[in-house]
């Protein structure tokens, strides 16, 4: 009795016939899932792990302290850093070069993690084809750019920050907190 | 000497007009297709060039017309510029026995032709089922001469699997010629006017329904279509026999393709459901006293009944996975074959019982 059940389905065709039937339905309630990308864009989330950026403290300077934290922490080696004292202020440094190669960059945010005093950030631009490889090559000045324009709110400087030591905002429980 | 130039004339502007039609449907259909598989898939297929992608068709003509004319290295040249030729007229020339509305003449300055038929051979059929055996050349040359294993492979496949269908394709419509008791596809759709159930799929003595699903999936295999597209299996042999055209020369195997469905499509319509006949005896215009209109009625039973087999052509495709050769090849010569053969053997003895009907 069921093989002839199972024979009479394959004479009716009605394993074909359930299937088109499925595929009818789709175009019946016509529903498209597609987001038609360069008109709409969707909305991304705030954690979304995008172009890598530096970032500026409100009254303009630079927070990077030039301590090769991230360089270490890259899997990738996509950062190199050169640091260097701050003329005139012996003690404090900064980072007088800094590269990203961001043709090897794979956006695991481990740089941002290692940062001691926040200085990088990922933003949530991510259209960054081009026709040159070349161009992926970014300096000091390009990073402080994408910050820039990422992050228009700024941290603010802290006060009581002595000018000639380097900030650190972990395991200094004597110094003042950054504000939250 | 004038009458042979007028007539030589009529011809002429006749088969412009269907080869017009042919490659506007075909233009349709490259869209159509793209559209219902998107639509079936939750997608929403070309949306870039013009509202809703309606101009993608002249995009991608445009883009094929101007793209490089790649001969590869080891070709036989010959071969390789007549293959896609070879395909494409004999998928264009069956077109010329189809009737496209109802069988009147016309007498144009004493010469009489048939408006919608451009000429009415008396093996009209075997016709179209010889040309399309040409096509088969096309294709397997085609894979040879572009001297690249994807594409032999795609050819061999092809010819071997259009040989196998062709034949139950013959086999299915000598049911339809048993009763019809003619080749000629104008004689062959005149003998199904009336109520649908004339219509040789309902036939009194013998309904063809047996025969009309073989014809369906071999006409599906024949053209080679999925889930029948082994030729052309892209997960496997990158395009089949067409791997390495580029250019007008693919847009010529793209054409013969689409047009070879469009002729079975016109076929099966012409057939098995009555052709231009509608499902009603006479004409809505014929009522409204309007009998020299009537044609448009005819002509659009017509289109709606092949455009219905393109649609299952894309039906097949969103929903079907692809067969393995196997599969394709018994499937073909154990199962299609016997349906085909009991086919005609029960029509004959119900035509000789009911001789009369």
């Amino acid at each position: 009795m069921d093989r002839l059940k199972q024979w009479l389905k394959t004479v009716t065709l009605y394993e074909i016939a359930a299937g088109m039937k499925a595929t009818l339905s789709h175009l019946l309630n016509y529903k498209p899932v597609t987001l038609q990308y360069p008109h709409e864009k969707r909305t991304l989330p705030d954690n979304y792990r995008g172009m890598l950026a530096l970032l500026r403290y409100d009254d303009g300077t630079e927070k990077c302290v030039g301590c090769d934290l991230c360089e270490a922490a890259c899997p990738s080696r996509v950062i190199r850093v050169v640091s260097a004292e701050v003329p005139g202020e012996p003690t404090k440094r900064y980072a007088k070069e800094y590269y990203m190669d961001m043709t090897r960059c794979l956006f695991c945010g481990m740089c941002v993690d290692a940062c001691p005093v926040d200085a990088l950030g990922m933003t949530r631009e991510f259209e960054w084809a081009v026709y040159d490889k070349r161009q992926l090559h970014l300096n000091k000045q390009q990073l402080l750019a994408i910050g820039d324009r990422s992050f228009p709110v700024r941290e603010k400087r802290l006060e009581l920050q002595h000018p000639n030591t380097a900030f650190f905002n972990v395991a200094f429980k004597h110094v003042p907190q950054k504000p939250v | 000497m004038t009458e042979l130039g007028l007539r030589f004339f009529l011809s002429l502007t006749q088969i412009a007009v269907v080869v017009v039609i042919v490659i506007v449907t075909v233009l349709i259909l490259t869209l159509a297709e793209r559209k219902v598989l998107g639509w079936m898939q939750d997608r929403m297929g070309p949306m870039e060039v013009g509202p809703y992608g309606i101009l993608q068709p002249f995009a991608d003509a445009i883009k094929l017309f101007f793209k490089e004319d790649i001969v590869p290295a080891g070709a036989n040249k010959f071969l390789f510029t007549a293959a896609p030729l070879l395909a494409l007229i004999p998928a264009f020339i069956g077109f010329a026995v189809i009737p496209w509305g109802p069988d009147w003449t016309v007498e144009f300055n004493g010469t009489v032709i048939k408006p919608f038929v451009i000429s009415d051979i008396n093996i009209g059929i075997l016709y179209i089922l010889a040309f399309a055996s040409l096509g088969a050349y096309g294709i397997i040359l085609g894979g040879w001469a572009s001297n690249s294993k994807y594409s032999l492979l795609g050819g061999l496949r092809s010819a071997a699997q259009v040989i196998s269908y062709e034949l139950n394709v013959g086999l299915a419509i000598i049911g339809v010629i048993i009763l019809a008791g003619s080749l000629s596809l104008v004689k062959i759709t005149n003998a199904q006017s009336g109520w649908f159930w004339h219509w040789y799929l309902f036939a009194f003595p013998a309904p063809q329904i047996f025969a009309f699903v073989v014809y369906v999936i071999s006409s599906v295999a024949e053209t080679n279509r999925v889930p029948f597209d082994l030729p052309e299996a892209e997960s496997e042999l990158v395009a089949g026999f067409f791997t390495e055209y580029s250019g007008l020369r693919f847009a010529f195997f793209y054409l013969a393709e689409y047009a070879n469905m469009v002729l079975v499509s016109c076929i099966a319509a012409a057939m098995f459901l009555g052709g231009w006949n509608a499902p009603y005896p006479g004409t809505v215009f014929d009522l409204l006293g309007l009998p020299s209109l009537a044609w448009i009625e005819n002509t659009m039973w017509f289109a709606a009944k092949t455009y219905f087999f393109l649609f299952l052509f894309f039906w097949l495709r969103a929903t079907l996975p692809r067969l393995r050769y196997d599969q394709l090849m018994r499937f073909g010569w154990k199962v299609m074959l016997p349906i085909a053969l009991a086919n005609i053997v029960v029509t004959s003895i119900a035509v000789y019982l009911f001789p009369n009907s």
